[in-house]
């Protein structure tokens, strides 16, 4: 092959030119993502980018969009009796628990559960989504399969992240537990299960729908470090590999992709939470958001919730 | 004096946060101290690969015969050093664009707060998984910074926004009649009442960035050479810890040894948190 055929080959393969300037590299490449067009694989070329994260996307939805749901169904209910029954002992108990997962890195819940329930008992499979001898598709074999491959990762994932949801949702009813309104319902003889679900349920939940929404965001970036221990074929783990082969096209995509779920995930909650909320509308109450409340250990950001 | 009184009055009722400043305190003598008394080689030694618990060894040995004990004395320094320089740049640049943009406000104020939304809505771990996999070092100050990179956006903004509501002050107006100049107005007047803020922020940076770090060298993503507790998780998971029994106690120690610190930093911010804030206290 002449040098002008290589030159032409490289660039049908990685759509820059690698010898041109940078800029221009960088002008092509961002002119190509607005197209759709991410390259290929610099490992596999021929393999295209978006096709490699298309096929890794529903394993992350799968794993960490059920896992999410788990863990703040469970935070919701946990973290009520936490607010609402402070003294019992479920609650002292619940409450060094939940601080102790809260220190607790995700990476290391994984080996744990990978190391007791895998390999010391074999009592589940520890990589990939669905054994071998089941046809991918709606028959139940595979659908049971891939819910026996999920059972460990979403575990790890829910055991990580259930501590962060009781303990937002604590906050949020205790804050309106003590507030005004909640009082003089009860003082105008409101019966008690008008007070809990009207006045306390909804208020308390406008924090947590809002951290939902962006965790929902957050959910695309997959889980890395569940997904690298488990090799769970989702985005975090083809972030990962593709990170540590240095294929760099590949790497950048995901990244992007990661990257919009969450700007738009947060522009969706700007959007839908003045519906949700329709105090922010009104200019008295921005005098009450300038005011930050402390930092609380106990409340990591809606990253935090995503292990 | 008072302050520290106070102090010393609140951790003595508060037993877990007391506690977790003792474990504080041995971490940092370990990690100050610690290379006088252990030593850790890289030739492997025969015959003493996955030996269990004894006198000799009180946590066992590792995949090439090393004292676990010894490796995670020597591995506390390099991540002790790591997440308390990220933690000072983190709270350096968080409070000093925060009190910035909430004093100036205006035009100015708009554009910062812009940029640091930018940075708080980029997903941080997987970002800096990037730059790290770029960026090949083992120089700690190079990878505190790397971890850094988005976590100031939140401090950032927590504290433009106190910044805005006590630039209405009164003791501001006082200051400014009296024509003091802008750095004792921000340093003087602005800084000591964001201080518990920053104080509390700056152990929760400690734990954020141990936590990101050892994850970095846990996937390799960060390069694997020397001793640190990430590299022991790293290493046991790749040369077969989850094929044997024997090497438990290799594999969980740096776990143990993570753990223990970021329990206790929490537990030591939450003193901070009463201390702080006296309507705590009642409760």
């Amino acid at each position: 092959m002449s040098p002008d055929q290589i030159r032409q080959q490289v660039e049908a393969i990685y759509g820059v030119m690698p010898s041109g300037p940078l800029w221009k590299q960088y002008l092509t490449y961002v002119g190509n993502v607005f197209r759709g067009d991410f390259g290929d694989s610099m490992l596999n070329p021929g393999q295209g980018v978006l096709s490699i994260i298309a096929s890794a996307l529903p394993w992350t939805v799968i794993l960490v969009g059920v896992s999410l749901i788990i863990s703040f169904v469970i935070g919701l209910v946990i973290g009520t009796i936490l607010a609402a029954y402070p003294d019992t002992t479920f609650s002292k108990v619940m409450t060094g628990v939940v601080s102790f997962l809260s220190a607790v890195p995700n990476y290391l819940i994984a080996i744990v559960l990978i190391y007791l329930l895998a390999d010391l008992n074999h009592f589940f499979p520890i990589t990939g989504a669905y054994s071998n001898n089941t046809v991918p598709g709606l028959n139940p074999p595979f659908i049971g399969s891939v819910l026996y491959h999920a059972a460990l990762p979403m575990a790890a994932y829910v055991i990580v992240s259930f501590g962060a949801w009781s303990l937002a949702m604590k906050g949020s009813v205790t804050t309106v537990l003590g507030a005004d309104y909640v009082r003089a319902a009860e003082a105008r003889g409101l019966g008690g299960r008008r007070v809990t679900q009207t006045y306390i349920g909804r208020n308390a939940m406008l924090p947590m729908i809002t951290n939902l929404a962006v965790s929902v965001g957050y959910m695309f970036g997959g889980s890395v470090f569940i997904e690298t221990y488990f090799s769970y074929p989702g985005l975090g783990f083809r972030l990962i590999s593709a990170v540590n082969s240095r294929d760099y096209s590949l790497m950048m995509g995901c990244f992007i992709l990661i990257t919009v779920a969450v700007v738009v995930s947060n522009f969706v909650v700007d959007l839908i939470y003045p519906v949700v909320d329709p105090r922010i509308l009104k200019p008295a109450s921005r005098k009450a958001r300038l005011t930050t409340p402390p930092p609380q250990a106990e409340l990591p950001g809606a990253e935090a919730m995503n292990a | 004096m008072e302050f520290l009184k106070d102090f010393w009055r609140i951790l003595r009722e508060d037993k877990p946060a007391l506690v977790g400043g003792a474990v504080i305190l041995v971490y940092v003598l370990v990690a100050i101290f610690g290379h006088f008394f252990a030593h850790v080689s890289d030739l492997p030694s025969g015959g003493q690969a996955y030996l269990g618990p004894s006198l000799h060894h009180p946590l066992g040995t590792d995949f090439l015969g090393n004292d676990t004990l010894s490796e995670i004395i020597i591995g506390t320094r390099p991540v002790m050093i790591v997440g308390v320089v990220s933690a000072v740049i983190v709270i350096f640049v968080g409070v000093v664009v925060g009190l910035f943009s909430g004093y100036v406000g205006g035009f100015l104020d708009g554009l910062i707060m812009r940029i640091t939304d930018i940075f708080l809505t980029i997903p941080g771990l997987p970002l800096i998984i990037v730059i790290a996999s770029i960026i090949h070092t083992t120089n700690p100050f190079v990878l505190a910074i790397i971890l850094s990179v988005t976590a100031w956006a939140g401090l950032a903004r927590a504290v433009r926004a106190q910044a805005l509501s006590l630039r209405t002050s009164d003791f501001i107006d006082a200051a400014k009649v009296q024509n003091l100049p802008l750095s004792n107005l921000i340093g003087r007047q602005l800084l000591p009442n964001v201080g518990p803020y920053v104080a509390i922020s700056f152990l929760l940076a400690v734990t954020g960035a141990i936590y990101a770090q050892v994850g970095l060298f846990v996937l390799g993503v960060a390069p694997v050479s020397g001793t640190n507790w990430g590299i022991m998780i790293n290493l046991a998971m790749n040369q077969g810890a989850l094929y044997t029994s024997r090497s438990m106690l290799y594999l969980f120690a740096p776990m143990a040894a993570i753990v223990l610190l970021q329990v206790a930093l929490v537990y030591f911010s939450r003193a901070l948190d009463k201390l702080f804030n006296p309507r705590l206290r009642v409760q």
